[in-house]
């Protein structure tokens, strides 16, 4: 008897899962859909675009011919929501010779002259002139099939290659994926080898150290030297990325607001005037002002509190372990107070319906140093140096697809007069050096 | 499938024994894994896999990875033939068992069956890697 996969698989304790086994099946079927689409999509496009712009440029036969007369093409379709519209298509009869004989025939001199203005159609024909003799190239497999025009049309071939290439390579990759799994436990699945990686990069998570598994690389904080210790952390700032957001927003939000303003300030001097068009823009223009006052709030906040530099004599860390730190602060003015801490961090992304969420959460945190009433003086920079250590039980860094364990040395400054500032600088800690 | 073809099927049991009574190991200490399986009646086994993992738990979604794979399908090495089996391997230096908060590692032996009509068994036995301490206190945002 043959046996369908079970819809639900019993998880580890007492939750239910969807089974794996239909799990496979969707993803599988989802993917070869789009394979589908891709192939139908570029079967499409090769047999009604690039074979024939092939042949022309490749098979037809040169010759000249003669111009006999002008004409226009009228395509006429009817609209759902209106009346018929109609498009126009300019066309030249020509005579030239093929196999011996005088050949006749109706052609379109270019191919991107289709418009629905028919004054703009009548004018495409007004560069050639009646009795005029002009190259022509025609079909030798049916000699009534003439072109006064040869070439590639390149942004078609790149939609031709681009659309079913995607599709192709995204399905495919995820049919292969779906196919490898189909009928395997997930542990032998997990194993990762180099093709699978090659396949599907993203599957395998962040990029790890080589000899300790799950713990991530330290690449990016050692390619940066510091002034007096041996690398310059890099920042991990909640607020530059916030800086962006609001800079980006007021970007896009005030370009599409100055487009629509010219459209209506055209229509005004035209002697027209859109009122709905204008109403729009009101709030439309008070957003777009707002976004650039929090725009450059947010830019003032980040250059006037002053850049905070750390510096560490080592990297990666291991438990048990002391080093020496360097803090340096630039910028002017007064701080209240600043401090730096060591701080151990869980993150776990999960879905939650159909969004993907992120939950952080401190678990443990140790104060290094802190320092009142700072006076900052432009040109100079405030240096501190200081020790953190690692305690010996410590959980070292760990980095998953989906779940993650860090640590990072935290900058927090509260200067006069200005909101509070928070600069963390990530760390990587090794598992403790074992004994054997 | 009916009432009767269900209860057919076996249940195995499968018994592990670690080399360590505490099921407490350091990282790149030798892991060496006796298991008996006993239970299965009459039905055949096509394939076993024994497997050294760890895993994630908590909030976020499961992470796994596979540090020992073997997959037997030699009949002279599969139960009935074969009740008993061991194998050992050497621990990687990470990651180690982790009782955190939101995220936890754990590591485990992994045992499974394979019968005839794509059903499979697994049975699951942890053990810890390290000595790290749990996190169980919140700290509060400062």
């Amino acid at each position: 008897m043959v046996r369908l996969p079970r819809f639900f698989g019993k998880k580890r304790g007492h939750r239910r899962t969807g089974s794996q086994a239909w799990a496979s099946l969707g993803d599988g079927a989802f993917h070869a859909l789009l394979v589908m689409a891709g192939l139908v999509f570029g079967g499409l496009l090769l047999s009604g675009l690039a074979v024939p712009e092939w042949r022309i440029n490749h098979h037809f036969t040169p010759t000249t011919c003669r111009i006999l007369g002008k004409g226009l093409l009228r395509r006429t379709s009817t609209e759902p929501a209106g009346g018929p519209t109609s498009t126009w298509q300019p066309c030249l009869l020509v005579r030239y010779e093929a196999d011996g004989r005088s050949v006749e025939s109706w052609s379109q001199p270019s191919r991107t002259t289709l418009t629905a203005d028919r004054a703009e159609a009548i004018d495409g024909l007004s560069a050639w002139r009646l009795g005029d003799d002009v190259p022509c190239w025609y079909d030798p497999a049916n000699v009534g099939i003439v072109v006064l025009e040869r070439g590639y049309n390149w942004w078609m071939w790149l939609l031709a290659l681009l659309l079913p290439g995607a599709l192709l390579a995204f399905g495919g990759s995820g049919l292969m994926r779906a196919i490898r799994r189909w009928g395997r436990s997930e542990e032998r699945s997990a194993v990762l080898s180099r093709f699978t990686d090659m396949l599907d990069p993203l599957a395998s998570g962040p990029p790890r150290a080589d000899d300790h598994p799950g713990v991530p690389m330290c690449d990016n904080l050692v390619n940066s030297p510091g002034t007096f210790l041996a690398y310059r952390l890099p920042i991990e700032s909640p607020e530059s990325w916030t800086l962006i957001g609001f800079g980006l927003f007021a970007l896009l939000w005030n370009s599409v607001l100055t487009v629509l303003a010219i459209g209506a300030g055209l229509d005004v001097m035209g002697g027209r005037t859109d009122w709905l068009l204008i109403a729009l823009l009101v709030p439309f223009a008070i957003v777009g002002l707002a976004g650039i006052a929090v725009f450059v709030r947010s830019l003032v906040l980040a250059t006037a509190i002053g850049t905070t530099q750390v510096e560490i004599a080592a990297q990666p860390l291991r438990p048990g372990r002391s080093y020496e730190l360097l803090l340096a602060h630039g910028g002017s003015g007064t701080l209240e107070s600043l401090e730096m801490s060591l701080e151990l961090e869980e993150q776990a992304t999960f879905r939650q319906g159909t969004d993907t969420r992120i939950e952080k959460l401190i678990v443990w945190r140790k104060p290094i140093q802190s320092w009142r009433d700072l006076n900052l003086a432009p040109g100079t920079r405030f240096e501190a140096r200081a020790t953190v250590s690692i305690p010996d039980l410590a959980m070292h860094s760990f980095a998953s697809e989906h779940n993650a364990v860090r640590w990072s040395l935290v900058v927090k400054g509260v200067p006069v007069r200005w909101p509070p500032f928070v600069r963390s600088f990530p760390l990587v800690v090794y598992p403790a050096e074992a004994a054997g | 499938m009916s009432f009767v073809a269900e209860a057919a099927r076996s249940t195995p049991r499968v018994i592990v024994q670690f080399c360590r009574a505490d099921r407490r190991y350091d990282p790149l200490d030798t892991l060496e894994v006796h298991y008996q399986v006993d239970g299965l009646e009459d039905e055949a086994v096509r394939a076993v896999e024994r497997t050294v993992l760890w895993y994630t738990e908590g909030k976020g979604e499961e992470d796994l990875g596979v540090h020992f794979f073997e997959r037997i399908a030699d009949r002279q090495r599969l139960p009935p033939e074969a009740p008993t089996e061991r194998f050992t391997t050497r621990l990687p230096p990470s990651p180690l068992s982790y009782e955190g908060v939101i995220v936890k590692i754990r590591w485990c032996v992994r045992v499974r069956f394979f019968f005839g009509g794509g059903r499979d068994f697994v049975s699951e036995h942890e053990f810890v890697v390290g000595r790290i301490p749990p996190a169980r206190i919140p700290v509060a945002p400062a």
